[in-house]
């Protein structure tokens, strides 16, 4: 784990306007870890994440990316930048089919140039994919969709992909290849920074993990081993 | 009594007609698709693109298709210069802020034409003003002809500029998801810009045909616009073989109604199945 930080974030407070979701909130990525940051609905991981990747921005704290402050950068030039988001609930384009999903996620200028590149690796890591790359994105199973929403994220060639709720609404069969799925990636050498309410099972997938609790960071450190601490357990697992 | 060959005209006129309809409506439908903003100037840039070919064929002697090589260019990048600075700013307030917006640019436009060119009707007059062609027993306008046949090239244009160019699927993506668009690395501000671009050129090529089939005034922006948003409520918004469709059914519900209620009826059927769409299937014949 001695790894270059490949994501600073630095005591950041995020507003909706005049209300408050994220306080003094610090967190670091390094090149090649799956990172899981976990806590409960409303504790504000989406807001963490939305932050990072541009869609808001931060009234105060700094963000920064392979040695470049990006706080300010529009989230789609942060794409751009090697970070790419797989948002909450898919969010594919509903009418679009799944090959057009998965190359407008190409659509920075870096990315363009490998789309048939990146393109195959998709289809090799979702074969199913291929067989549907003709139908309407809206047609699809939820965990089809899952696919093709973490596809279309690595058509931008992105150094860190950030993960948002990645098994809700899914069959833990499914859950558990889209997890082998996270592992294929990571050793392709794409960092993973991935969100889940459920905290055991990030807990067991990712390097390293934070917990956040009403938009304060309240423990971080080592997966397994914050699996045995005893305020988790009690908080967590009910045990 | 009624006999087939007796409606042949009509149901030929209605649906060629139909095609100028389609081509105002889809930039109507583009710009609401991506900004879901009405632009009820819409028509009024229609109007100003008919002036344009007014002004070139008269002066300069141009024929009026011809001269869209300049006017579709021309309008292009005025539609960006619009929408970036006085449309946006509104925007970024909220939609119906940009609604006024394009309430103030369709009276402006309405009034410099009464001064520039008077509140007088204009029309284009061509060596194939007058032409028919006649198929059977049907005499087909050649004008008419024109609207149709500019219609079809500017659907399947855009079609495949949307489906096939990264712009195109910018633009899609935008209009069913502008804030995932944006994690995918398009800028949103600029999609709205090429849109409302890419609508105005629309706008220069259905003046064009418009000019060349009706006389027109200042004003007669405003029962166009009204048509197109028809046509989009018929066909369902966001999808183009809807729009197509719409457009058809519009024309020949107008030319139909012509026929069988006389002139006052023209308008009111194709209203009509606008409202019983309208009620039945909100979302339109061919919408999501
Ligand atoms: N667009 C928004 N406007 C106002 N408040 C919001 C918005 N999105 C989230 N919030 C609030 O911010 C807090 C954190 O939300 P979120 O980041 O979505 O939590 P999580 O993803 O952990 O479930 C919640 O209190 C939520 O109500
Ligand atoms: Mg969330």
């Amino acid at each position: 784990m001695s790894e270059e930080v490949l994501l600073r974030v630095s005591n950041i407070d995020v507003f909706y306007g005049g209300a408050q979701a994220l306080w003094d909130v610090s967190l670091e990525v390094r090149s090649g870890e799956i990172v899981a940051l976990a806590g409960s609905n409303g504790a504000g991981k989406s807001t963490l994440l939305k932050t990072i990747s541009g869609v808001i921005h931060p009234a105060k704290g700094s963000i920064e990316f392979a040695g470049m402050n990006i706080t300010k950068l529009n989230a789609y030039d942060i794409v751009a930048q090697g970070i790419s988001q797989v948002p909450e609930g898919r969010r594919l384009f509903p009418e679009m089919t799944v090959f057009q999903n998965l190359a407008i996620g190409s659509y920075n200028g870096k990315a363009r140039a490998k789309r048939e590149e990146n393109l195959t690796r998709v289809y090799e890591l979702f074969p199913v994919l291929k067989e549907r790359k003709d139908q309407l994105a809206k047609t699809l199973s939820g965990g089809e969709q899952q696919m093709v929403a973490i596809g279309r994220g690595l058509m931008s060639n992105p150094r860190l992909i950030l993960i948002d709720e990645m098994s809700l609404g899914l069959s833990p069969l499914i859950v558990c290849d889209l997890f082998r799925v996270l592992h294929a990636i990571r050793a392709r050498g794409i960092t993973v920074l991935l969100v889940e309410q459920n905290v055991w099972q990030s807990l067991h997938e990712a390097d390293r993990a934070y917990i956040i609790e009403t938009g304060r960071i309240v423990l971080s450190g080592n997966a397994l081993e914050l699996c045995e601490e005893e305020e988790v357990r009690e908080a967590y697992f009910g045990v | 009594m009624e006999t087939l060959a007796d409606l042949a005209s009509p149901i030929a006129i209605g649906v060629l007609l139909g095609g100028l309809y389609v081509v105002i409506a889809l930039g109507l439908s583009l710009v609401f698709g991506v900004m879901k903003v009405i632009n009820v100037a819409h028509g009024d840039l229609v109007i100003l693109g008919s002036y344009f070919a007014y002004v070139t064929s008269t002066s300069w002697g141009l024929d009026p298709i011809l001269s869209l090589v300049v006017g579709i260019p021309l309008f292009f990048v005025m539609g960006i210069f619009i929408e970036k600075f006085l449309v946006h700013r509104a925007f970024r307030m909220s939609v119906d802020a940009a609604l006024i917006i394009a309430f103030g640019i369709s009276l402006i436009i309405q009034n410099a034409a009464q001064l520039v060119w008077t509140p007088l009707s204009r029309g284009l007059m061509t060596s194939y003003t007058l032409e028919s062609l006649k198929i059977g027993d049907v005499y087909l306008p050649v004008v008419y002809l024109v609207d149709f046949a500019m219609a079809l090239v500017v659907v399947l244009a855009v079609h495949q500029f949307l489906k096939r160019t990264y712009l195109g699927q910018a633009i899609t993506a935008a209009s069913q998801d502008s804030e995932t668009a944006q994690l995918m690395g398009i800028n949103p501000a600029r999609v709205y810009q090429i849109a409302f671009g890419i609508a105005m050129a629309l706008a220069a090529i259905a003046g064009v045909s418009l000019a060349l089939t009706f006389p027109f005034t200042p004003k007669s922006g405003v029962p166009f616009l009204i048509i197109a948003f028809g046509v989009i409520i018929l066909g369902g918004l966001g999808s183009m073989v809807g729009t197509f469709i719409g457009g058809m059914i519009f024309g020949l519900s107008q030319t139909l109604g012509g026929h069988f209620l006389g002139p006052t009826g023209q308008l009111l059927v194709p209203f009509v199945m606008v409202l019983v769409v309208l009620t039945i299937r909100p979302q339109g014949l061919f919408g999501r």
